[in-house]
C-alpha cells in the first residue's frame, strides 16, 4: 500500500472540514528509465524515482489543489488542512466509507521494466541501429531512445471510492538523419505499448521499424519541396489520425465544453461532420497506449463514441466539468502526475473504419496531396484554427501516387474539416502519441483509416 | 533530506570516483479566475535530487523524489549498472569549479513571497474584471496568477557547493472575442518577481485590442510577401531553432551550424547574444547545472556566427571553455537576446507596398525542422497596403529556412520586448518569403 488506509482517511476527512462538498486523494510512485543511444553508442542512462501525493477539493465549482513529495503524514494533514482553509465554512458532507480497495485487473504487463537488464534494453537499442543505420549509406545519424515507466497509484475520494491500478509502458523511438550535399531530413518511427517488455522483445521486431525510419529519410532527401495551395489531401491511416485529435479531439473534451467555449457547444445529436465520419475514444483496448483500468478519478475507463455518422453523441467529461454541465462524467480524467489536478482528457482516439478502400481513395484523387506520415501539430481550442506537419508526402496526379514532398504543413479549422472528409477507407491503425495540456503530458493514442479531406490549405516552400 | 555526505561516502566504498547532487526544492502558488470567482486554487511543494556519478569514466545518472537514507544504495548501484552500459566516447566530467561566479542581483524578493495571498486573489480578480469590462465581444475569459520559488544546491566531491535561490510571478490572460460572425483569441503573459510591475489595465487593453483587431481574419491569396514578424512571431520562431545552437547537436551532425563558426549565417544587421546576468529574468543565473560560471556572450554578431553553446564535455570536445550553458541535462540558452535596430514599426510598414505584419505563429514545435532548418509555420497577422496596417490575416502558412531568413533580414525593430519564450527581441523585417492561404 503506497499510504496507510487510517491516513487517507483522516486526508480526506481533513479536507472535508469547511465545507468542501468533494475531497480526493491521487497517491503515485513511479519509476521510470530513458536511455539515449547515438550512432550505436550509449550515451544516457537516467533512472527516475517519483512519489507524491496530490489533494484535491471541491465545493460547487470551485477547486483546490495541492501536491507534495513527502509520505510524512503531519506534512500530508497540513497540506490537506490549508486546502481546506479555502472553503470557509462548517463541514457540509458526511463522506461515504471508502469501499474496499478494488485492484485493476485488465492491462496486465507481462515483463515489468524493473525485471528486465540494462544490458538486455541496450541489446534493443543496438538492433534498432543496426537496421536503420545499414538501410541506405545516406543514413548518417540514428538516435534511439528506449523509455519504461512503471506508474503505481493509489486513488481514493469521499465518495468511498478507493482503487489502485499500476500502468506499465514502454516505447523505442528510432529517429534516422539522413544527409546529402548539405541537405538533411528526418524519419521518426515510436512503436510503444501499455504492455511490459514483452512487446519490445516478442511481439514486434523493432528492426522493421527501423528499417522505416531510415527509408522515410532517404525518401525525404530525394522529395522535391511541396507546392503551396488549397487542394485535396488523403491522409494516411495511423498517425494521420492526429489531425481528428487535434482539430475535434481537444474541443470535445469537457475542458472547452464546461466553459461554452468550444466550437461543438450546443451540437449534441446534431450533425457535427460528414456521414462517413464515425469517431471513438475508447480507453478500455487491451494494453493500448492510452488505455488504463482506472481514469485518474478512480472511475473506470470507458469506450465513448463520440461521433456516429457524422452525429455527435457524446463529450468527454470528468466528474468536476460534469458538474458544470450537468453531465455524468465519462471516466475520461487524466493527469501527468501528482503534480497536476486530473481533467478530461484523451486516450486512445480513432477515426472508425468506412468503407471505401485505399485503392479506391487514390485512383478518385485527380490532383492533390497525399500525407503518408504526419508530424506532430496544434489546435487553438478558441476558434478550432489548427495546423500539423507532413512528415512524408507525395503528390497524387491523375490518380496515381507519384513524386514525394517535403516541408509541407496542413491548415485548417476543426469545425469545418470533418464536414470536408468525402471518403475513409477500412484498413483502421493505431499511433502512439503523447498529448500535452492542462494536466500535463500524457500517452494517448491517435487512427484513423486512409480518408481523404477535400480543399484544405497546404503550406510549402515552393510557393503556390 | 537525504544525507548528502553519507551517499557520498557510500559512492566512494562502492568505486564511484567523482558524485554529484542537484537539489531543487520548489514552492508552487496558482490561482485560477473563471467568470470572477475562484475556480482553482493550487499550492505546491516539491523537492527533486539529481545524483550524477562517475564510474569507470562513464556517467551514471539518477533522479528521485524520495529522499530516505535507505534508498542510498540502491542510487548509487543504479549509477554504477548504469555506467557500465555506456559505451560513448564522451568524457565524463564532474567540476571543481570557477575562481569566480557574478552576483546575480534581485532574482529573489522576500516582498512576493510575504505579500498576502488575498492580494494576489484580488489582482486575479481584477483581471478577469476588466477583461469582460473592455469590450462587449469579449465572450470567455482565463486569468490566472502564478508563483514559483525555487532554491537549488549543489554540491559535489570536488568540493563545490553554490545555492540559488529565485522567485518569479506571472499573470497569464486568455479571452475569446466573438463578434457574431467570427470568433478570435488573445493571449498574453507578463513575468515578474516584482508585484508592483503589474499594470493590469495596459496587459488587458493590450490583449484585447490585438483580438478585436482580428476579429474577421482570412487567408490571403497563395504567393511571395514580405514580412514583419511581431517580437512574439520572431521569438516563437527563434525558440523552435535555438537548438541549433548547441555544441552537442553540432557535434552530433545534428545542427545546420556544423562548420560554419566565423561565418556569415545572417544579415550584418542581426546580432544574438546569451545574457545570463539580464534583468528582470527569473532565469537569470550565474552558475549553470555542471557548476560552471555563466557567461555574457554573443552567439551571432553582425551577422556572423561567434560561438556555439556548450557543456563541459562539448567544451572539452572542441578545445575550449564551457559557455556555462548546461541546463537540464541538456544545452541551452540562459537569455537570449536579439539585439535591437533603430527602426520603428510605421517605418518597417512604410517601406513595404504589399507586405505582411506576422503577429503569431503557430505550430513551432511540429513544423519547424531543426536539423534542415526548414520550416512552414501557421501564422496570422495583417495584411499591409501601401505601409498601411489593413485587413487582418489568418489560416496562412509562412514558409522558409531559419538560415535564409537570417540573411533575409532587412530591418531590426528598436523596440525590444521580453516574450514568454524567454527570447528578447524586437520586431524584424525580412524580404519575400512563400505564403500559402487561399
Amino acid at each position: 500500500m503506497l499510504l496507510e488506509k487510517k491516513l487517507i482517511e483522516q486526508l480526506l476527512d481533513a479536507g472535508l472540514s469547511r465545507g468542501a462538498d468533494f475531497a480526493e486523494v491521487f497517491i503515485e510512485d513511479t519509476a521510470s528509465t530513458v536511455l539515449q543511444s547515438l550512432s550505436g553508442r550509449l550515451e544516457k542512462v537516467n533512472s527516475t524515482k517519483s512519489f507524491g501525493v496530490g489533494i484535491r477539493l471541491a465545493k460547487e465549482f470551485n477547486i483546490v489543489y495541492g501536491y507534495t513529495n513527502s509520505k510524512n503524514p503531519e506534512d500530508l494533514l497540513k497540506l490537506a488542512n490549508d486546502l481546506s482553509k479555502s472553503f470557509n465554512g462548517d463541514k457540509s458532507i458526511e463522506r461515504t466509507p471508502l469501499n474496499e480497495l478494488e485492484v485493476g485487473k485488465r492491462h496486465k504487463a507481462k515483463v515489468l521494466p524493473s525485471d528486465v537488464s540494462l544490458e538486455d534494453k541496450v541489446a534493443i537499442m543496438k538492433k534498432a541501429y543496426k537496421a536503420a543505420d545499414e538501410y541506405d549509406e545516406a543514413i548518417k545519424q540514428v538516435i534511439v531512445y528506449l523509455l519504461d515507466t512503471e506508474q503505481n497509484v493509489l486513488i481514493a475520494n469521499s465518495e468511498g471510492r478507493f482503487v489502485s491500478d499500476k500502468r506499465v509502458r514502454v516505447r523505442c523511438g528510432i529517429n534516422a538523419v539522413a544527409a546529402k550535399e548539405g541537405v538533411m531530413q528526418t524519419g521518426h518511427e515510436g512503436p510503444g505499448s501499455g504492455k511490459g517488455y514483452e512487446y519490445l522483445l516478442e511481439e514486434i521486431n523493432v528492426e522493421d521499424y527501423a528499417k522505416e525510419a531510415a527509408r522515410t529519410a532517404v525518401t525525404m532527401l530525394n522529395a522535391e519541396e511541396c507546392p503551396s495551395g488549397v487542394m485535396s489531401v488523403v491522409m494516411h491511416n495511423g498517425f494521420g489520425g492526429v489531425i481528428f485529435h487535434e482539430a475535434c479531439g481537444h474541443p470535445l473534451e469537457a475542458t472547452a465544453v464546461a466553459k461554452n467555449a468550444s466550437v461543438f457547444n450546443g451540437k449534441m445529436d446534431k450533425k457535427v461532420a460528414s456521414d462517413v465520419v464515425t469517431a471513438i475514444d475508447d480507453g478500455t483496448i487491451e494494453n493500448a497506449w492510452g488505455s488504463a483500468n482506472f481514469d485518474d478519478e478512480g472511475y473506470p475507463q470507458q469506450r465513448r463514441v463520440l461521433i456516429k455518422d457524422g452525429i455527435l453523441k457524446s463529450y468527454m467529461i470528468d466528474k468536476l466539468n460534469g458538474r458544470r454541465m450537468n453531465a455524468e462524467a465519462t471516466g475520461s480524467s487524466r493527469r501527468q502526475s501528482y503534480k497536476f489536478a486530473p481533467t478530461s482528457r484523451m486516450s486512445n482516439t480513432y477515426i472508425d473504419n468506412g468503407k471505401s478502400t485505399f485503392d479506391e481513395i487514390i485512383a478518385d484523387t485527380k490532383y492533390g496531396l497525399f500525407a503518408k506520415k504526419l508530424g506532430g501539430g496544434s489546435v487553438n481550442p478558441g476558434n478550432g484554427d489548427f495546423n500539423f506537419a507532413v512528415s512524408e508526402g507525395y503528390i497524387i496526379r491523375d490518380g496515381k501516387i507519384a513524386e514525394p514532398v517535403r516541408g509541407a504543413s496542413l491548415v485548417g479549422n476543426g469545425g469545418n474539416i470533418l464536414t470536408k472528409i468525402d471518403m475513409v477507407a477500412n484498413n483502421l491503425l493505431r499511433a502512439r502519441g503523447m498529448c500535452g495540456s492542462v494536466s500535463g503530458s500524457i500517452p494517448a493514442d491517435v487512427g484513423q483509416p486512409t480518408l481523404r479531406v477535400t480543399d484544405i490549405t497546404v503550406g510549402g516552400k515552393r510557393g503556390a | 533530506m537525504m544525507n548528502i555526505d553519507k551517499l557520498f561516502k557510500v559512492a566512494k566504498e562502492k568505486g564511484v570516483t567523482d558524485i554529484q547532487v542537484y537539489q531543487s526544492n520548489s514552492n508552487n502558488l496558482s490561482i485560477n479566475i473563471y467568470k470572477g470567482d475562484v475556480e482553482k486554487y493550487e499550492i505546491a511543494e516539491s523537492s527533486s535530487l539529481v545524483i550524477k556519478g562517475i564510474y569507470n569514466n562513464k556517467m551514471g545518472t539518477y533522479r528521485t523524489e524520495v529522499f530516505e537514507d535507505s534508498l542510498i544504495d540502491e542510487i548509487v548501484d543504479t549509477i554504477i549498472a548504469s555506467a557500465k552500459v555506456i559505451d560513448s566516447l564522451d568524457d565524463a566530467i564532474i567540476y571543481a569549479g570557477d575562481e569566480k561566479y557574478e552576483e546575480v542581483e534581485g532574482l529573489y524578493n522576500q516582498k512576493l513571497t510575504d505579500l498576502d495571498v488575498a492580494k494576489k486573489i484580488e489582482l486575479a480578480k481584477k483581471l478577469d474584471k476588466k477583461f469582460y469590462e473592455a469590450d462587449s465581444k469579449v465572450k470567455h475569459v482565463e486569468a490566472s496568477y502564478s508563483e514559483r520559488t525555487n532554491s537549488v544546491l549543489l554540491k559535489n566531491s570536488k568540493g563545490l557547493e553554490l545555492n540559488n535561490k529565485a522567485n518569479a510571478s506571472y499573470i497569464v490572460g486568455e479571452v475569446i472575442v466573438n463578434d457574431g460572425e467570427d470568433q478570435r483569441t488573445g493571449f498574453d503573459v507578463q513575468i515578474t518577481n516584482d508585484f508592483n510591475d503589474y499594470d493590469v489595465d495596459k496587459f488587458v487593453d493590450e490583449i484585447v485590442e490585438d483580438a478585436l483587431a482580428s476579429l474577421g481574419a482570412k487567408p490571403v491569396p497563395s504567393k511571395n510577401y514580405p514580412i514583419v514578424f511581431s517580437s512574439l512571431a520572431f521569438a516563437t520562431l527563434f525558440s523552435a531553432f535555438q537548438g541549433i545552437f548547441s555544441a552537442q547537436s553540432v557535434q552530433k551532425g545534428l545542427s545546420l551550424l556544423k562548420g560554419k563558426l566565423e561565418t556569415e549565417i545572417g544579415s550584418s544587421l542581426v546580432n544574438v547574444v546569451d545574457d545570463p546576468f539580464m534583468k528582470k529574468s527569473s532565469s537569470s543565473r550565474s552558475f549553470d547545472d555542471e557548476g560552471v560560471a555563466t557567461k555574457h556572450k554573443y552567439l551571432i554578431k553582425d551577422g556572423v556566427l561567434k560561438t556555439f553553446l556548450h557543456d563541459l564535455v562539448t567544451a572539452k570536445k572542441d578545445g575550449v571553455e564551457s559557455t556555462g550553458n548546461s541546463f537540464g541535462g541538456g544545452i541551452s540558452p540562459v537569455n537570449l537576446k536579439v539585439e535591437a535596430g533603430d527602426a520603428t514599426l510605421e517605418e518597417m510598414f512604410n517601406s513595404m507596398d504589399s507586405g505582411l505584419y506576422i503577429t503569431n505563429v503557430q505550430g513551432a514545435h511540429a513544423g519547424a525542422n531543426p536539423v534542415s532548418g526548414d520550416f512552414s509555420l501557421q501564422a496570422a497577422g495583417y495584411l499591409i497596403e501601401k505601409g498601411k496596417k489593413s485587413q487582418p490575416v489568418a489560416l496562412i502558412t509562412v514558409a522558409g529556412n531559419f538560415i535564409e531568413m537570417l540573411k533575409n533580414v532587412e530591418t531590426v525593430g528598436s523596440k525590444l520586448k521580453m516574450t514568454y519564450y524567454g527570447i528578447t527581441c524586437p520586431a524584424i523585417k525580412v524580404k519575400s518569403m512563400p505564403v500559402s492561404g487561399k
